[in-house]
């Protein structure tokens, strides 16, 4: 069996080396793992510079991803500057929604850094494969033990305190694994307090507390079938978000699947993968804490998913594709109770997501086909069918009288590119045409206050699908030492939805200044550029630097909000023996194509320089590793393009972890 | 594709004892997920029961009950109203005459009615009421309604004088009712004089449950016709004569004035004109529950602003929201 795997796990990624060689920073999957000579290629400064990183952290080192902070918790990621719902974020391809109308929850806030293996971005069209997207898709990949011909048993302990926040954490995972049988499993436990600025000033509800566990296993039916069930559970607490004028009391998530697996000797098909799964978001903000709030407001979301995918995959000589089906139903329902300052009085009630349904059904195909060994075509293409309904579509007729309360919108998608490898040089351009539908929030949200602009969000279920039409190419030159590797994508997103200015209507949260619709702008346009390089100095000194460089415009010219401006990293990683040294330089120029029209003001430049040191050593033929390191040495104080009402980030911070493995 | 995974777990550790903490680990893991599973398959809060929610504080009555019987005669006189009460503001009166010698309901009378309500002095005064009651041919009913601009106490008692002719003969009853109070707010009622020296009422005839939605509100507005001759033989409907008041115009802006709420108002808002029952419609959104306050400005069938004074539409949170000097507040 294991043998037949390796041998399946060969051919499929077979086809796939060239494309690896030619295609290194499109399709990255940065794997999660220690500082280890072979990823540092595809990992850049922070998590070369901490071996114990939050999956947010995690995240910033990929180069499409940017991130917009409401404190020191739940980054929301930008792929490609654009917001979380122009991609598809997805855990092992299970779609998973957060329960929170101001974006307190991205899906990446559910897992830990100690269950997941690895994580999967593609930019643009060629994230079509777990549904519809216009920037592309982040798929969180679970840390999956493989069946192994002799019981063996693996693990690994870490803890760490951060000193700036007082960060404590512990995280733990362990594996079972024999011919017939593996089971995974992790805990996680953090707890932080408010962080300091580069002023030392404590930045006040920054704190978070965060448990999550997982539990994997399988169970080897017959000699090419398998059966898996999976489950995270992850409960955050008392978690503040100094950006907005609320915090969290509880958060609690349950991701469960249950996935049926079946390889296949001969024929056409080689695997067929099917999952069914089921996960429940609740979420409850809580304003009790800040005084300064004129209403108390109770603000419970709740978003529940059950979904099916089904992938199988076919290879035939160069040839290989991909298939799958996506199917998931979705509630999300979120409330908003405000107190009357006389409590005695009736409180005041509305919905904010006046409980919404997204069922999404599609097929994706995805094919690669190897013309020679220096090229290789990828094409693929996905259509959707995506409907919604409102329960309480009354709140939508306020402001859309008479709107139907089902809408019912058809999602096509589709992309090719060719990869071209000559030498040490490599070439690629791609194009990309896809639609997606209005999120939850887009559609259907109801006063949902955004704190950033100060204004009172009114989702629009009409809205037309948003329409992407993308183009993207690469170049890069690689030898032993040395290698350059520039790409660059652009968009042209026709009924772009973004908030305007409604006269009608009133604020209903006492913060806000206004109301505004989501409305489809006719276009709008986006452009990223990026240039990574790297060069073994010595065969134990290397560098590696990046650029970035975004620019959005709406359809008159005006600036998109969230881009980021012209951004630099560049790190030196030196071995010696078992010690490693690690130093970084990470800055975003001043942000020159702000939005004040979106709530932004110009952001000033900033450095922040990072240095880390690990030694590994062995305790009773157990590896471990400590590290000591020290983010924002130089205790600058700054605040970058996309945090949330300019909240300052963290001041100089010094880290220290340890892990066992065994 | 799916290029480029570094399967973590793919290098192999040596690994001797720890075993059974592991197998320990593993055991207490799987025990804490299996209970985790069940704690968290029930939410830490309930949901809101949007039905329930809408009822806290108000009451909707669908049904038509008998609020009293009178026997004049051989006559039996059922008078029937929502909920089989009489209550401050607007009622529809549904009457019915049965002749329990025939045992016929009597169909072609000329019905009078006519609600008194007389102070510890003795002076009485009515209401604004539909006086010469129509007769329904659908339900078999003869249908009017009566605003009562006051609930009764220990001092002042409301009556009902009613008249009905049968085989060319008058017949006239006096039956002493209740008012009660109405304690949903979506039905008050107001009255005032107005700047052409006439006195007016306006009182909320529906939507009986609001919604957080876009209502439809109904009103009776009604004037009081000063008398212009002596009083006759009491009681002469000359001296308590009102009539609905024609092709006026109310127009609306509702907003909470609760303070937090800066004076929140809605909008897609529709004006209240008269439509062929005599009543008169509007649009009223209610984006959320809690206060309300219908802010109204009078205007007569020449545009001439009679009533009510405009309202900020500044938005000020902290401060409750300024009423026009003519609005209604309700309550849902």
């Amino acid at each position: 069996m294991k043998r037949l795997l390796i041998i399946f796990t060969l051919l499929i990624s077979n086809i796939f080396v060239n494309a690896q060689d030619t295609n290194k920073k499109k399709d990255s999957i940065i794997a999660l793992d220690e500082v280890k000579l072979i990823t540092v290629i595809k990992k850049k400064i922070e998590t070369e510079m901490k071996m114990a990183v939050s999956v947010d952290e995690f995240l910033a080192s990929s180069d499409n991803i940017s991130f917009i902070k409401r404190g020191a918790y739940a980054w929301e990621p930008l792929l490609n500057n654009m917001s979380s719902e122009r991609s598809t974020i997805t855990i092992d391809g299970m779609h998973v929604f957060g329960a929170c109308t101001d974006k307190m929850d991205p899906i990446t806030s559910y897992v830990e850094s100690n269950n997941l293996a690895a994580i999967d971005i593609k930019s643009g069209q060629e994230g079509n494969m777990h549904g519809a997207t216009v920037a592309g898709s982040i798929d969180l990949k679970r840390r999956s033990t493989p069946f192994s011909l002799t019981k063996k048993w693996k693990g690994a302990y870490q803890t760490g305190f951060e000193i700036n926040n007082k960060q404590f954490f512990n995280l733990a995972n362990a594996s079972y694994s024999s011919n017939k049988f593996v089971a995974d499993g992790s805990l996680a436990y953090r707890k932080a307090e408010n962080y300091s600025d580069g002023n030392n000033d404590e930045v006040n509800h920054s704190q978070f507390t965060k448990f999550n566990a997982s539990l994997g296993l399988a169970y080897k039916t017959s000699e090419l079938a398998s059966v898996k069930v999976e489950a995270i559970y992850d409960q955050a607490n008392d978690v503040g978000y100094p950006a907005l004028p609320m915090d969290l009391w509880l958060s609690r998530a349950l991701i469960t699947s249950a996935t049926y697996k079946q390889l296949f000797e001969n024929g056409l098909f080689k695997a067929l993968d099917t999952k069914i799964y089921f996960n429940a978001i609740e979420h409850y903000m809580d304003d009790t804490t800040r005084p300064e709030n004129l209403v108390h407001m109770d603000m419970p979301g709740w978003s529940t998913t059950y979904g099916l995918l089904s992938k199988a995959n076919i290879k035939k000589n160069r040839f290989s594709s991909e298939i799958q089906l996506n199917a998931y139903n979705n509630l999300s329902t979120a409330e908003m109770r405000m107190y009357p300052q006389d409590r005695s009085e009736r409180t005041m009630f509305a919905y904010s997501w006046p409980g919404v349904t997204t069922t999404f059904a599609g097929l994706s195909i995805n094919n690669a086909w190897e013309i020679s060994d220096k090229s290789l075509l990828n094409f693929g293409g996905s259509l959707g069918v995506n409907y919604n309904h409102s329960k309480y579509v009354e709140f939508n007729w306020i402001f859309h009288p008479g709107t139907p309360q089902e809408k019912t919108r058809i999602l096509p998608s589709l992309h090719a590119g060719y990869q071209l490898n000559i030498d040490n040089f490599n070439f690629s351009v791609g194009g990309g045409y896809g639609h997606r539908a209005p999120s939850v929030s887009e559609g259907y949200g109801y006063y949902i206050y955004n704190s950033f602009d100060r204004y009172d969000y009114i989702g629009n279920p009409d809205l037309d699908n948003e329409i992407s039409y993308e183009g993207n190419a690469s170049a890069g030159y690689a030898n032993d030492k040395f290698s350059l590797q520039a790409n660059v994508n652009y968009f042209y997103i026709k009924n772009y939805i973004i908030g305007r200015i409604l006269s009608l209507g009133s604020p209903m949260n006492y913060q806000s200044i206004g109301v505004k619709g989501y409305t489809s702008l006719d276009y709008s346009t986006l452009f990223n550029f990026s240039l990574n390089g790297s060069y073994s100095i010595l065969d134990n000194l290397h560098w590696k630097g990046t650029l970035t460089y975004a620019r959005g415009k709406d359809e008159n010219e005006n600036n998109l909000p969230f881009i980021r401006p012209l951004s630099y990293q560049t790190s030196l990683h030196y071995q010696y023996n078992k010690l490693s040294f690690q130093t970084s330089i990470n800055g975003d120029l001043e942000q020159i194509h702000y939005s004040p029209e979106y709530g932004e003001d110009q952001t000033p430049s900033y450095t922040i320089w990072n240095l880390s040191a690990d030694y590994t050593f062995k305790i009773k033929d157990y590896k471990t590793v400590v590290q000591v390191g020290a983010e924002n040495v130089l205790n600058e104080y700054y605040s970058t393009y996309a945090d949330w009402g300019n909240i300052p980030r963290m001041g100089r911070n010094i880290f220290t972890s340890l892990k066992f493995n065994f | 594709m799916s290029n480029n995974i570094l399967d973590i777990n793919s290098r192999n550790y040596n690994f001797k004892s720890f075993k059974l903490n592991t197998l320990l680990v593993m055991k207490k893991i799987s025990f804490f997920m299996t209970a985790m599973l069940f704690a968290v398959t029930a939410c830490t809060l309930d949901k809101t029961d949007y039905e329930d929610e809408i009822n806290t504080v108000v009451t909707e009555y669908i049904d038509y009950e008998e609020v009293v019987s009178i026997t004049k005669d051989q006559y039996l006189i059922n008078i029937v109203a929502l909920n089989g009460t009489f209550y401050k503001g607007y009622n529809e009166i549904r009457l019915n005459i049965t002749n329990t010698d025939t045992n016929e309901n009597v169909n072609t009378s000329d019905v009078t009615f006519l609600p008194l309500i007389t102070n510890y002095s003795g002076n009485s005064t009515s209401c604004p009421h539909q006086y010469n009651l129509d007769y329904n041919t659908v339900n078999d009913y003869y249908l009017g309604y009566a605003v009562f601009t006051e609930e009764s106490n220990d001092s002042e008692n409301w009556e009902l004088y009613i008249t009905f002719t049968d085989n060319e003969e008058t017949h006239s009853v006096t039956q002493a009712i209740t008012v009660e109070e109405q304690t949903n707010m979506n039905l008050n009622m107001t009255s005032f004089t107005a700047d052409d020296g006439e006195q007016y009422f306006i009182a909320l005839v529906a939507p009986q449950k609001p919604a957080i939605a876009e209502n439809e509100l109904v009103a009776g507005i009604y004037k009081y016709n000063q008398p212009t001759n002596e009083a006759g033989t009491f009681p002469d409907p000359t001296q308590f004569s009102y009539t609905e008041v024609t092709d006026y115009t109310l127009l609306l802006d509702p907003r909470m004035p609760e303070p937090s709420m800066g004076n929140h108002s809605s909008l897609n808002n529709e004006d209240l004109t008269q439509q062929d029952d005599g009543l008169y419609y509007g649009v009223v959104n209610y984006t959320m529950t809690g206060n309300w306050t219908l802010n109204f400005i009078f205007q007569n069938q020449y545009g001439e602003i009679i009533k009510g004074t405009e309202v900020s539409t500044e938005f000020t949170p902290g401060i409750e929201g300024a009423r026009s000097e003519l609005h209604i507040d309700i309550l849902f």
